[in-house]
């Protein structure tokens, strides 16, 4: 374990480090472009330029593992004038395109230009090569004027996707990124491209002129998209989402995710999202409070006492689910949530990079908390046989499927809690409006058993509650009673009562969750 | 104040000495001692805070006699904390020239500490408003009630968890601020918020006997409008409007004040040309904040006139302000670190006409005025504050010259080149109406001189620091280049990014010592501004200045004090 | 080093009947001067107006382009600085490789404005600038958000004309000069960005 001293700190670093990771770790960020975490280092781009003792010459640090004893100094006046010359020449053909370029507020030039830079242009505007620009490559934008040549979207395209769509093309200062023929890129990762990219060479298209980032706020949060549960920011304003980016876990998802899962925010702030609650009667649906809604479901399941079914969902959260199976227990009744079978699909890649097969995020977590109980034919059979009398949904799988729909057609009261308006919901009797993943504090379990949480990024519209609450209520109402005023209470039972999840809690799950454990063959699949 | 660049270390004498005295005293509750830009701040513990205080002020080495400032800042979530509120006291010590920062840590779990209103008078509307602001209660004070915003108001508005976007519906007037004693046949007046005589919106009820006040009750936070709390959603350079919106007679002052204190807390000196046109422009607000505020003053007496004749000398200097940045009043013609841009060329022509119209005006306004009888029957002898009572509420400016005590920022602490101005400071001996007035007719005088010399020595130069990460770029580079563009980009959406710290910056206003006491965190937003407004603790004192006298002196007397809304509220 | 002395006001003033007259004496001979001589010092609004520097924050307007287009590009700068937040854009794609970025939408709020003028020290594209005009008149609130259409008229601006605009001086370095001199020389270019390939 080699010991080192940076700008003054000393430290000690696990062999074969970096200085630049090292410098990390004590909070020393050294000025970078071509060097990312995540890829496999290159060097071309001379930024990350240090000073280290008994060497001559300056070092990168991207590239220099640390040995023992080493002094380094990245603020030395060498090691200052090579960061501005340096970003001098990375300036010398780039275009004056900020105010029309998106990546302002999170670009490389500009916060280095006012860290290590903030000398005086010796260039003349028509000077500048001229190469392509506004080039669409589907899901991302190129404008080659505006590349530094780090090469990041290269290595990606080789090392994560083994796509290999960019190359460098012509010579000397005459070089430009490109994909052969200008084809689009066409795999499901080329947000990361955007991502990777510290200028505004490679910028996503959803997001092209949207809004500018400083106006947005950040909120961590995972992906509900597939199983894997990849670590993400809700990047929103005003209480709307305008986009998702991956958040760094080298466990889970490193800093990458895929492109299906980056549109998931648009199902946000729809029209069709469900505000209030309603219930059928004779003449039609009526309007009504939440408050009114749960009463009239808590009066049928109460009535229907171990004659009531629920129906859990892999979307939800564990203090969903567990605040669900609270009610059924409490009440006697059969429960699953296995509709569609998604625990067979759970660790199943979808591709090589990131996604799986089982589209919902909380799979496990639903299996650790023993909601995979009765089974869903059984049900369905005793919703068909009349011993069903009162069926509560968690979400609206079953009712997406025609051949369960027709299996319930006769079951005297179904309420649902649901988050979107749709066909599925002519069916029940009462329909609950749900917030979603977005709109509330809670944890989902991955494929690898990892407890992560997501937090509320604004509130829920209308009278949409977080599905724990909705069953806590009713809970109540059946003469329960849950004992949490909010999520992290929840969790705090359910890790109480929950053998696996003993020891959790919100605190200690932190911003990169924690890992349970998972035997044999299970962790082999879940090795990320 | 020097320039924030030359600012030495604390100087030896009273400020180490404070350090030292307290620490006799008190030992380890002395909690900490930190000095940022030749700023003392000294923490106590909690159990400590009145003694502290009161050896501040009476031991005889300290004598930090002068009241400025007590303020409540909320450190909501900063890791490196262990309690939630911290009480902040500023006070000047005349005789030895030192400013000095005394501080309490206070939990969230019992934000409570002993009133300081037994030590310093002018403390209670201060603590009032911590009260109302934060939340933070004062043991044993005999009034803790809101006082800027509405009595049905809920929540403590500065509070970093109080969200700003939140709206009440407040409709209830307060009837009554005193109560006729039982069986007496008193009557109570109201005296404001609509009423010409309180200039700006403010409130006093009297409870007379006959014509004489035998009690009276002000209420203000009419003008409320939290700038405090703006500012903490605003970049440094996005506050420069909020600020000539608090004492707008003499808005550039305000400003003036305001980059001052950043460029204090930067490091970042202004240049000499740019420190010499704020000169000459704040002297010109002070004389236009002169004129109004003894023209309004005997218009609420009768004497019209002097009012339409000064009138004609604040036109010239409006026209002299439009021609430097184009608005009159609200003029946001500072930069951090100099000004918007350079003066245009006929800047000494509009100056030099606007320095003759004044004169001519003030000379008039003195022929009007100063010998006529029915004058100087209504302006002797009334309203008298002594320097002792004067300084316990923290007065300052012409009002605290007038009662005799030689307190003035620029012989004291000279800052933007003050020091090289010859210039008299003008003290009154009994600290009645009639010396504020002759204190302020004096000032418009010296001030004329201040702004003769500086005409006549105007360096040239930059109009504005070259510090990169204080001041835009040309525009000529902005259009050319990407450095400059990046730099103007990042100046704009980002800001200024001061070092995590905290700074009073004073300087003398129109009113007196305007104080921004700015706390940083190192983000884009300034963390906690406090404005020390000259006019809050001037006019704490006026229930007290008007109890047995007439009516109608109580109306002398408020004018003379200059209070304007804007400042006072804020 | 400048002086500053203390000294005390004089009141030994010696008010009498004297100075009644010579205040008396004072107005006679303003109302005459006023009269007969300098005029009132009041305006006739609003047959006279005012008259305002060149550098007047009035009302904003939108530059525009040879083609009649706007020359703004929806960077956001000024709804970024705006201390009122009164400006609303949403950009849309122009076809103009070199131009790339439009606004939509371009409005501003009358009255939250402040007219503090920092939306034109924040433009980088000369985009936006105030005039002279400060007659502020409307029936409703919503007239007196402006869009980007009326921001682009010009009948306020050659009543009024001019007012607080980037100012040709604005250049710190002489060597910039020189590349602006041939800007000019070459293209034809008053400062703003150049036209590209």
């Amino acid at each position: 374990m080699p010991k080192c001293t940076i700008d003054g700190k000393e430290l000690e670093v696990a062999a074969g480090m970096t200085v630049i990771q090292a410098a990390l770790q004590v909070g020393i960020h050294i000025p970078h472009f071509c060097w990312h975490p995540d890829l496999p280092v290159d060097g071309n781009c001379r930024m990350c330029l240090v000073e280290v003792e008994k060497m001559p010459k300056l070092q990168i640090a991207c590239n220099t593992a640390v040995t023992d004893g080493m002094v380094v100094r990245t603020n030395s006046d060498k090691a200052v004038q090579a960061h501005r010359t340096t970003l001098e020449f990375l300036l010398v053909n780039h275009p004056i395109d900020c105010p029309v370029c998106d990546q302002a507020g999170e670009c490389y030039l500009q916060d280095q230009y006012m860290d290590h830079g903030l000398h005086d242009s010796k260039v003349e505007v028509e000077e500048k090569v001229r190469k392509r620009k506004v080039v669409d490559l589907g899901a991302i934008m190129l404008d080659a004027e505006r590349c530094v040549l780090c090469s990041r979207c290269i290595r990606f395209e080789r090392e994560v996707t083994g796509t290999n769509s960019f190359e460098f093309v012509n010579r000397g200062d005459n070089t430009q990124i490109a994909t052969f023929e200008n084809r689009p890129i066409e795999h499901d990762y080329a947000g990361n491209l955007a991502d990777v990219c510290p200028v505004g060479a490679l910028l996503s298209h959803d997001f092209r002129f949207k809004m500018r980032v400083w106006f947005l706020s950040e909120t961590e949060s995972v992906c509900p998209g597939c199983s894997t549960g990849c670590n993400i920011f809700i990047d929103h304003r005003d209480a709307e989402a305008q986009r998702l980016r991956p958040r760094r876990n080298v466990e889970v998802n490193r800093s990458w995710m895929c492109d299906p899962g980056r549109t998931l925010y648009k199902e946000i702030a729809v029209t069709e999202r469900l505000t209030g609650a309603r219930v059928k009667r004779e003449g039609g649906w009526d309007g009504i409070t939440v408050a009114a809604a749960l009463d009239e479901v808590a009066a049928k399941l109460r009535a229907a006492g171990p004659a009531a079914a629920f129906m859990a969902s892999p979307q939800a959260t564990n203090e969903d689910l567990f605040a669900f199976k609270a009610l059924a227990d409490s009440l006697g009744g059969p429960l699953d949530f296995r509709v569609g079978g998604p625990q067979r699909l759970l660790r199943e890649r979808l591709d090589q990079v990131l996604q799986r097969k089982d589209r919902n995020p909380n799979t496990q977590g639903a299996l650790d908390l023993g909601l995979a109980r009765d089974g869903v034919d059984a049900i369905l059979k005793r919703c068909a046989s009349g011993e069903v009398k009162v069926l509560l949904l968690q979400g609206v799988e079953l009712l997406r499927d025609p051949s369960h729909v027709d299996a319930i057609a006769d079951v005297p009261f179904v309420a649902v809690m649901a988050t979107h308006e749709g066909p599925e919901l002519d069916r029940p009797d009462v329909v609950l409006p749900a917030a979603m993943w977005a709109e509330v504090d809670g944890t989902f379990t991955n494929f690898q058993r990892r407890v992560q949480r997501i937090r509320a990024a604004f509130p829920a519209p209308g009278d949409a509650r977080p599905r724990w609450e909705l069953a806590a209520e009713l809970l109540r109402r059946c003469g329960g009673t849950l004992a949490a005023a909010s999520a992290r209470d929840v969790f705090a039972r359910l890790a109480a009562a929950v053998p696996d999840y003993a020891g959790l809690d919100y605190r200690t799950l932190g911003s990169t969750g924690r890992a349970l454990l998972l035997q044999g063959l299970a962790a082999a699949e879940a090795r990320a | 104040m020097a320039s924030a660049v030359d600012t030495p270390a604390a100087p030896a004498g009273a400020t180490s000495a404070a350090v030292r005295v307290l620490r006799e005293r008190f030992g380890d509750r002395l909690r900490a001692v930190a000095e940022f830009r030749g700023d003392l701040a000294i923490t106590v513990d909690r159990s400590a805070w009145v003694e502290a205080a009161r050896a501040l002020r009476e031991d005889p080495e300290l004598d930090f006699k002068l009241f400025l400032d007590l303020c409540g800042v909320d450190y909501l979530d900063k890791e490196d904390r262990a309690e939630r509120f911290e009480v902040a006291l500023h006070a000047y010590s005349v005789s030895t020239k030192h400013h000095v920062r005394l501080k309490v840590a206070l939990p969230e779990s019992d934000p409570t500490v002993d009133t300081l209103c037994g030590v310093y008078k002018g403390a209670n509307w201060f603590e009032r408003e911590a009260w109302d602001l934060y939340g933070i209660v004062f043991r044993g004070h005999p009034n803790l009630t809101r006082i800027l915003t509405h009595d049905d108001f809920v929540g403590h508005p500065m509070r970093k968890d109080y969200p700003t976007a939140k709206r009440h519906v407040l409709k209830k007037s307060k009837e009554w601020l005193l109560k006729v004693p039982e069986g007496s046949e008193n009557l109570i007046v109201n005296i404001g918020p609509s009423h010409p005589a309180m200039h700006g919106t403010f409130r006093i009820q009297a409870l007379m006997d006959g014509e004489t006040i035998e009690d009276a009750e002000a209420e203000i936070g009419y003008m409320h409008r939290n700038f405090e709390k703006m500012a903490e959603s605003r970049t440094y350079w996005q506050v420069i409007p909020y600020t000539d919106r608090l004492n707008y007679c003499s808005s550039f002052m305000n400003g003036h004040g305001w980059a001052l204190a950043v460029e204090k807390l930067l490091g970042v000196p202004a240049p000499p040309r740019a420190e010499a046109i704020r000169v000459i422009l704040s002297e010109f607000s002070r004389i236009m904040d002169h004129l109004v505020a003894v023209s309004t003053n005997v218009v609420d007496l009768g004497a019209i006139t002097p009012f339409f004749v000064v009138f004609r000398a604040r036109e010239d200097i409006y026209e002299l302000l439009d021609a430097c940045c184009g608005a009159r009043l609200t003029v946001s013609y500072v930069r951090i670190g100099g000004l918007a841009a350079d003066v245009p060329d006929d800047f000494e022509a509009l100056c030099r006409k606007a320095l003759a119209s004044i004169r001519e005006v003030t000379k008039q306004a003195e022929k009007l005025l100063t010998r006529n009888p029915i004058f100087a029957n209504r302006f002797r002898d009334i309203g008298v504050l002594g320097a002792d009572d004067a300084l316990a509420y923290g007065w300052v400016g012409p009002c605290l010259r007038g009662s005799g005590v030689a307190y003035d920022i620029r012989k004291d602490h000279p800052y933007s080149g003050y020091e090289q101005y010859d210039f008299d400071v003008p003290i009154g001996t009994v600290g009645d109406c009639y010396d504020r007035y002759l204190v302020r007719i004096e000032e418009i005088y010296q001030s004329l001189r201040i702004i003769e010399q500086a005409l006549g020595k105007l360096p040239k130069g930059p109009i504005i620091t070259d510090d990169k990460k204080v001041a835009l770029p040309p525009k000529s580079e902005v259009y050319s280049n990407i450095e400059a563009l990046m730099n103007h980009f990042k100046l704009v959406y980002e800001g200024i990014l001061p070092p995590p710290g905290e700074v009073y910056g004073y300087t003398e206003a129109a009113n007196g010592e305007l104080g921004f006491y700015i706390v940083s965190d190192g983000a884009k937003h300034p963390w906690r501004v406090k404005v020390r407004p000259p006019c809050f603790n001037i006019y704490q004192a006026y229930p007290q200045m008007i109890k047995g006298g007439f009516l109608a002196d109580a109306v002398a007397i408020i004018g003379g004090l200059n209070v304007v809304a804007g400042e006072l509220d804020r | 080093m400048g002086v500053t002395r203390v000294v005390s006001v004089d009141r030994n003033t010696r008010p009498g009947i004297i100075p009644i007259l010579i205040g008396l004496r004072t107005t006679l001979v303003n109302l005459l001067k006023t009269v007969f001589l300098r005029g009132a010092a009041t305006v006739q609004f609003p047959e006279q107006k005012r008259p305002t520097s060149g550098r007047y924050r009035g009302i904003h307007l939108l530059t525009v382009r040879e083609d009649g287009t706007p020359k703004c590009v929806a960077c956001y700068m000024c709804a970024t600085v705006c201390p009122a937040e009164c400006i609303y854009i949403e950009s849309g794609e122009r076809p103009e490789k070199t131009i790339e970025k439009y606004p939509t939408r371009f409005e501003i709020d009358l009255l939250r404005c402040v007219y503090c003028g920092f939306c034109v020290d924040a433009c980088p594209e000369e985009a936006i600038m105030m005039s002279r005009e400060n007659d502020l008149v409307g029936t409703t609130r919503e007239e007196l958000i402006i869009d980007r259409e009326r921001l682009m008229e010009r009948a306020k601006l050659a009543e009024y004309g001019p007012g607080y605009r980037p100012s040709e001086n604005d250049v710190r370095r002489p060597v910039r000069i020189a590349a602006l001199e041939r800007l000019k020389r070459e293209h034809g270019i008053v400062p703003g960005p150049p036209p590209r390939g």
